[in-house]
Order: C-alpha cells, then structure tokens, then sequence
C-alpha cells in the first residue's frame, strides 16, 4: 500500500507545554483517516506540523516517501483551524490566488464554489460572508487544483446540520473518487460515518489507532444492574471472561471477552448469588470507546 | 516570478489602504513641488526656478520625493502586516507557495512599488525641466539623470527596512511605530555612543543620505564651521549643517549593502520562526 504521510516520532512544545509527544501513525493512500482528541489533545498541531505551518522539535515525517516541500504541498488541499483569506478580496479573488498558487486552471474555481454552493456569491467580499459561508469558502479552498490530498481540520465547525451533511457529502464523493482523506474532528458520528481508519489522541499523545470497523466491533458492552452494586463491581473484575468493567452512570458497563455473551454473564452472576435487575447488550459505538479511552 | 508577481498584484490592487496611501503620495508630491514653484523670493545668487532648471531639477525633485518615502515603508508594513493579521502568509505555505516565496513576492512588489515613484519622479522631472530651462541640450538634460536612480535605490531602502520591522513586529500598529521610532530616535541615539567617523555609517543614515539636501540649499563653506571650539566638523555634519564627507559612491554601496542584508535577515527569520 502506497504511504501517503508517515509520521515518527514527532514531538513539539509551546514553551514548558508539551503539545505533542512522540507521535506515530501512517496514512496510506485512499484511506480516510480521523485524527479524534478533545480539545487540546494535540490533532491541530500535529496537523500543523506535517504542513509545515509549526516545526517541530523532534522527530520527522514524510509525503508520498519524501521530504516536504512547495510541489509536495500542492498535492495536498488543506484547511487548518480557521480559515484564512483576504477579507477585503472577493471569493472569486481569493480562490484564484489559491488556483495560481497550485498552478491549477481557473476553471477549477467555479467547481470548487459550486461544489460548496457559493457560486452566486463568488463576487462578494469575504468580509460580508457569514461564518458557514466562510467555512464552505474553505471547503472549496482545499477541492481548488484537484488535490490527491485533503487534510481537513474540524472542517463542520460553524456549519448548521444542512451544512454538516453538505460536508460529509462532500467528504464522501472526494473519498469515493480515490482521493485519501486526513480529517481532524471532536465530533465522534463524523468520524464514525466517513472514516475507515481512526488515531484517538489524548494529552498529546496517540492512544489507540486502527480501523474504524475493528475498533467498533472488537467490544461489545453490556449494561447490568443489581442490588448490591459496590460488591457486584470487584466480584467481576476478578472474573476470567470480563475484559473490562466500569462505571456508567447507575449501571455497570462490563465488556466481556470473545465467545462469552450477555446470557454468560447474567448465569455467573446468579451462580456468585447476585440478582441481575438489568441485563442491557449494546455495541460499543466509538463514542463509548473513545469516552473510555481517554479518561 | 511570473506568478508571484501576479498574485501580489491580486492582493495589493484591491487593498484599500494601498490606493489611499499612493494616491496621497502622489499627490503630497506635485502638490509640494507646484506650491514651491510659485514661490518668490529674493536671495542674492538664489532663485528658485533655479531648482526647476536642468541639472538642478534632477538633486532637487528626488530630494523632495524623498521625504515622502516614508508612506511607500507604510504601504509595505501594511501589506506584509496584514499577512500575518489575516494568516494568509501561513496559509499561502500550506497551498503550495514556500516560505522563501512569501518573501521574494513581497520584493517583487517593492521593486514594483519603486519602479511606479521612479517613473513618476522622472516624468515631473522631465515636464518641469523641459518648462523651465531656457537653452536646453542633451548634455544639460541628462547630466545628474543618475541621481533619480539612487533615488530609486533609496525607495527600495525604506520599503525593504519597513519589511523587515513588519516581519519582526507581525503588527500593523506596532511596526509603523517601531519604524518610525528607529529613523527618528533609536538609530539617532544609537549613533552618539560612536566616534563621529563611525556614525556615518548606519543603515538609517546611510539610506536618508542618498539624496542629500541640494548642494545649493546647504552652506557651502566647511571652513566657517571648523573650530574655534575644536569641534570636529564631523559633528556639524550631523546636524545637517554643512555637507556629508562620504562620497556619493561609497554611499550607494553601502546602502545596496544594507539593503541586502534586510533582505538576506527577512528570508532568515521567515524560515525560522513559526507562521
């Protein structure tokens, strides 16, 4: 499989705030890989970093097998944080600069204005664009020259939930063409919806990562309820065929390892003498996973 | 080239403050050398069509243009300031444009920006000439004519200073302030902790000297300022009151030294430092 960015070991500090340590993950090509981290965790800088917006302190990464630079970056279509064009420039004027920056036909203009439906605008000042606007102008910043690349950073942020799916289409109908997708998010459904591959980031540091799919279906979780709550918990992490339990909420979340089932579980409760009021299967989305992962 | 050229082009046209700025420079410009023209005067040995009149015209008009070279450093603090207001320098690095581009755009505009005071400067010069110089010939035309082109170096001066303090600063406000503050006063208060000899040698003196007070505005006679009180007349120079001993020559090459090493210090800390 064709390496689209690989990144090792990659580190970088703000003063005494070490904002990203030894970072490592590949991006292969076609891959539409979520980069998932609360606020703070890391995913901008590190963004920021392999564009080479930030540097780094160390560690190193790679496009396409080589260094980075200028032909590399116009390879790739990117939208960091905020978007940043001329505020007195209109759409059509600021899109161009991208076009000629990428050495991308004009025509490429109108495509990416239509794809994200500002065409009837393209001739307003930035300036007088409202926030979604602005963010769909980003949007069509990063489709301008065609790029095999896009690294999207919280791209939905401002976006009314038309917006959202407008995104996630676009998103969607750039993966289906080939195009391998980078994308930054908080929001767990975008990542769980569009992504096949996922690096969940946590006080600057990757702590789980993998497909979408194993990482979804790897657990199961069920929920379970009993009189006797505060010995029913110790009783079960002493016990062979529970992977894992904990606290949620009122209930206790037990994910039990492979080949065991909610019906096992609630027999060997019985079985220990506690009597299980609730008894509730349900597939670990990745929210729950991610939730768990970083507390 | 091409492309940089034009895309600075894009972005410099449309500003807002940039028309305003030209346009006042253009026109603060034949405003002071029409309003001089209709002064009168009587000094004996001294007129003032005399300024007006080949060769005089071509010390005179950049001397004037001169004092204006302060809104084209404003024009290119804005326009390298509002790169980082706007965060358009970063975001021009990740579409496709390297760091070294920023800035080699940016002196592209520059020499834009002198080449555009150059031909305006030259064509007053020429009209005015041509209207009040009795007996013209070719000799008498063209002789000073390489004047307005260390008139253009000097632009290039000012504009590539006001880059740097605007790529140090990364602040609009902050930068005409620390830009006029260093021609005005740092640079001047720096200078008195040297030698006399050394103090010529600055990049802000050095610059302002590459068009000096018009050799018929200015004393002529060093020696009524040589001392009775042992001052050196090095210190006289200072003060603007008898002319500077460094050669014109020596001058233009140590501003073009200067310049360059702006110039080299804007690509150096451009790579360095974060967008």
């Amino acid at each position: 499989m064709e390496k689209v960015v690989e990144i090792n070991h990659l580190s970088k500090s703000y003063g005494k705030i070490l904002a990203i340590n030894n970072i490592s993950f590949t991006v292969n090509r076609g891959e539409v890989y979520g980069i998932l981290g609360p606020n703070g965790s890391g995913k901008t800088t590190t963004l920021s970093v392999i564009l080479d917006i930030l540097k780094a302190h160390s560690g190193h990464y790679r496009w396409f097998d080589k260094p980075m630079d200028k032909f590399t970056r116009r390879r790739i279509g990117s939208l960091i944080e905020t978007p940043n064009f001329y505020p007195y420039l209109s759409l059509w004027e600021n899109l161009k600069i991208v076009a000629k920056i990428k050495d991308a036909p004009e025509e490429d203009v109108n495509y990416a204005l239509g794809v994200s439906n500002l065409l009837k605008r393209k001739h307003s000042p930035y300036n007088t664009l409202s926030l979604g606007m602005k963010q769909r102008l980003a949007i069509a910043s990063v489709l301008v020259g065609n790029p095999e690349v896009l690294v999207l950073d919280e791209p939905t942020n401002g976006l009314d939930p038309e917006g959202f799916a407008e995104v996630r289409n676009i998103i969607q109908s750039q993966a289906n063409e080939g195009k391998t997708i980078i994308l930054a998010s908080h929001i767990l459904d975008e990542v769980e919806k569009v992504c096949s591959h996922v690096a969940i980031l946590k006080s600057g540091e990757v702590i789980a990562n993998g497909k979408v799919g194993e990482l979804l279906t790897t657990d199961d979780m069920v929920y379970i309820q009993s009189e006797r709550m505060e010995d029913l918990e110790p009783m079960l992490q002493q016990t062979n065929f529970v992977k894992k339990v904990f606290k949620s909420d009122k209930d206790l979340a037990v994910v039990l390892e492979s080949g065991y089932s909610a019906t096992d579980l609630n027999k060997y409760c019985f079985e220990k003498g506690f009597t299980l009021s609730k008894v509730l299967l349900k597939k670990q989305s990745l929210e729950d996973q991610f939730l768990q992962l970083v507390k | 080239m091409k492309k940089l050229f034009q895309l600075e082009k894009i972005k410099t046209l449309s500003y807002p403050a940039f028309k305003t700025l030209m346009i006042i420079h253009f026109l603060l410009f034949f405003l002071v050398v029409l309003v001089v023209s209709r002064i009168h005067f009587s000094i004996p040995g001294f007129s003032v069509k005399g300024l007006y009149q080949f060769p005089n015209i071509w010390e005179f008009f950049p001397w004037v243009a001169s004092w204006f070279n302060l809104f084209l450093a404003i024009v290119v603090i804005l326009l390298v300031g509002n790169e980082f207001s706007f965060r358009t320098f970063r975001q021009n690095v990740v579409n496709g444009l390297s760091r070294n581009d920023l800035i080699s755009g940016k002196l592209i505009m520059i020499v834009t920006i002198a080449v555009y005071t150059f031909l305006m400067v030259l064509l007053a010069i020429l009209i005015f000439g041509m209207v009040y110089t009795n007996g013209i010939t070719f000799t008498i035309v063209f002789e000073k004519s390489y004047l307005i082109l260390i008139y253009f170096i000097q632009a290039i001066g000012y504009m590539t200073i006001g880059m740097f303090i605007a790529l140090v600063f990364r602040n609009n406000a902050l930068s005409i302030i620390m830009f006029l503050l260093y021609f005005a006063i740092i640079e001047p208060v720096i200078r008195l902790i040297f030698k006399a000899e050394a103090r010529r040698f600055f990049p802000a003196k050095i610059i302002s000297n590459l068009t000096p007070t018009p050799e018929f505005l200015t004393m002529t006679s060093e020696k009524s300022f040589t001392s009775s009180s042992g001052k050196s007349s090095l210190d006289f120079q200072e003060i603007g009151l008898i002319p500077e001993s460094l050669s014109l020559d020596l001058t233009v090459i140590m501003a073009v030294g200067f310049i360059g090493f702006f110039i080299a210090l804007s690509y150096f800390i451009t790579n360095k430092r974060n967008l």
